[in-house]
Parts: C-alpha cells; structure tokens; sequence
C-alpha cells in the first residue's frame, strides 16, 4: 500500500514539475514591442509621425481656449497631398479620441457615419417596429458649430546617398456660420535615410 | 575604540559621497533619466496653466561640440501623483553642438497637476 502510495506520489511530482507555467505559446520570433517607441524602420509615414501629429494637434487645440463651452465640431478626413498612401482617416479617429477625452468638444456624425445614422432614424421612425416612447424622434440632431479640416503634405527628395522626406500636416477649425478660420496649426517632420 | 572611530569615520566619508536625492519640486526632481543620459543638460523649467490645462518649458543644452540626438516624452501627472490619461509617444529631438533651446509641452488633460520628463539618449 505505502509503496503504491509512495509510487503514485512520485509520478504527480514529476508530472507538475514538468508542466508548463508559462503563459505564452510559440513565440520564438515573435514578441511584443512598445506601441509608443520611436519607429525607424523605413523613412515613410508610420506609427511615430501618426501618434506625434494627433498629439501635437490635440493639445495646441485644446489649450488653445477656442473651444469655451464643449462646442460640437464636425470632422472631415484630411486631405492626403502626399504620393503615398496614408490612412488619413486614423489622423482624425486618434484627434477627435484625444479631444474627446479632455472633454472640450462634442463630434457630430461626420460624413461615414451619417448615413448610418440616418438610416437608424428612418428604421426607429418609419418600420413601425419600436416602441413608441422609446423611438429616438427625427429633427433634434444637433448640428456643428465648427468644422474641422486638414491635410497633409510631403516633399520627397532623393540622391545617390540620401532620401528626405518632409511632411506638412496643417489643420483648422472653422465657424460654420462665419466661415472665420478659428485656429490653424501645423506639424513639420523631416525623416532622412543615409544609404 | 580605534575600530569605533574607523567606522565612524569611513560612514562619516561615504555620506559625503552619496548623491543627495534632488529636492522636490526642484528640476532635476522632474527629470527621470532612462538609462543613458549624456551631452545633454536640462537647464530651468517653467510650468503654468494657461486655458486650463498645465503647460511646461524646459531649457535643454547640449554641452558637447558635436551633434546630439536624444529621446523624450512627458509623463503627466494628477494632484494624486498618478498618473493621467495615456503614455505619450517617446519622440526625437536634434541639439547642434553647442545648442540650448526649450522644450514645450501642453499637458493632455485638464487633470494634469505635475509631470515628470522622461530622457535618454542613444
């Protein structure tokens, strides 16, 4: 009996000393890196210039005490002057995230998200499916005091031994009713490679 | 006795050496170095609150005679100490040889009360 209990004691204590802690499966080339690390890897638009535009955007705006009384802008997508293609769209999600989160401006429905919005209005108020009282009622969206609008630009140059990119990005905020640029501001990056 | 005196003598000595923990809210105090930090030094910061939100200017030279590169970001702080909102993107920055200027920074929420600048160099 103790010689079968001694037996079966031994097997459990090597099987959990041989069992896997660790929480990661794989991972022999693979790991994962700081999302907020400066990226080097090729001189195009990338992580960095993305995070270091939204940034520089989203503070001078919000500091800059335009925006009194948590206004409602209307974003459109920046405008790519560049020769490649850059998700412009993600400039604008990460600006309006940030601005967001300060908490001195609302965003109405920008043009992607309009239809949609419409047509949850036209479903709520027209199949006749909802609940009366609970049906969100037509003609009470609120419309944008100010619009914001931007683009980016870039000058490429290239020799034997350099590439140098320069990138412009420009903003601003306009009054819709006056149609008065607000605030405007820019962010130049200059990234070169050596060969 | 003599070892007594020794002992006292050798602690008395390496108080001296050590480095004195910077003073709060002195400047090297908001200066966290990550790992290397060479060729550089940062001179006078200057914080306010300008439209409700904590801005700061920090004076940084580079006090070699050739190029530096070195990395950088802001860390923002609450009136608790902890930190608010999102970590920053570390970024670059380029000093001539010789070159002091100022870095500027405006603080990513209303909450911020403090910060801390990050720094290395390559």
């Amino acid at each position: 009996m103790f010689a079968r209990f001694s037996f079966l004691a031994v097997i459990a204590a090597l099987a959990s000393g041989c069992a896997n802690t660790s929480p990661v499966i794989g991972g022999k080339n693979i790991s994962y890196g700081d999302t907020k690390a400066v990226e080097l890897v090729t001189n195009e638009f990338g992580s960095t210039d993305l995070q270091m535009i939204a940034e520089s955007m989203t503070r001078s705006l919000a500091q800059s005490g335009i925006l009194q009384g948590r206004p409602v802008v209307q974003v459109y997508d920046v405008k790519n002057k560049t020769s490649e293609y850059i998700d412009t769209r993600e400039i604008t999600t990460s600006i309006k995230t940030q601005l967001m989160k300060t908490g001195t401006a609302r965003f109405a429905s920008d043009n992607t998200d309009m239809q949609s919005q419409v047509d949850q209005l036209k479903l709520q108020n027209q199949s006749g499916l909802y609940k009366k009282s609970t049906v969100s009622k037509t003609g009470n969206m609120v419309a944008a005091k100010y619009r914001l609008e931007g683009s980016i630009s870039s000058i490429v140059k290239r020799s034997a031994d350099y590439k140098d990119v320069f990138y412009k990005f420009s903003l601003q905020l306009v009054d819709v009713e006056s149609g008065l640029a607000e605030w405007m501001d820019e962010k130049e990056i200059r990234k070169t490679t050596e060969r | 006795m003599r070892h007594f005196i020794l002992g006292a003598l050798a602690l008395i000595f390496l108080a001296g050496c050590a480095t004195p923990p910077p003073e709060p809210g002195s400047a090297a105090s908001k200066v966290v170095v990550m790992g290397k930090f060479k060729g550089i030094a940062v001179g006078a910061i200057r914080v306010a609150r300008e439209n409700g939100f904590l801005t700061a200017k920090v004076q940084l030279s580079n006090i070699t005679s050739s190029n530096q590169m070195m990395y950088y970001r802001f860390a923002w702080l609450g009136a608790d100490g902890f930190p608010v909102g999102d970590e920053e993107t570390w970024k670059v920055l380029n000093l001539y040889a010789n070159q002091a200027t100022f870095l500027p920074a405006i603080a990513n929420l209303p909450q911020a009360a403090d910060f801390r600048l990050e720094v290395k160099t390559p």
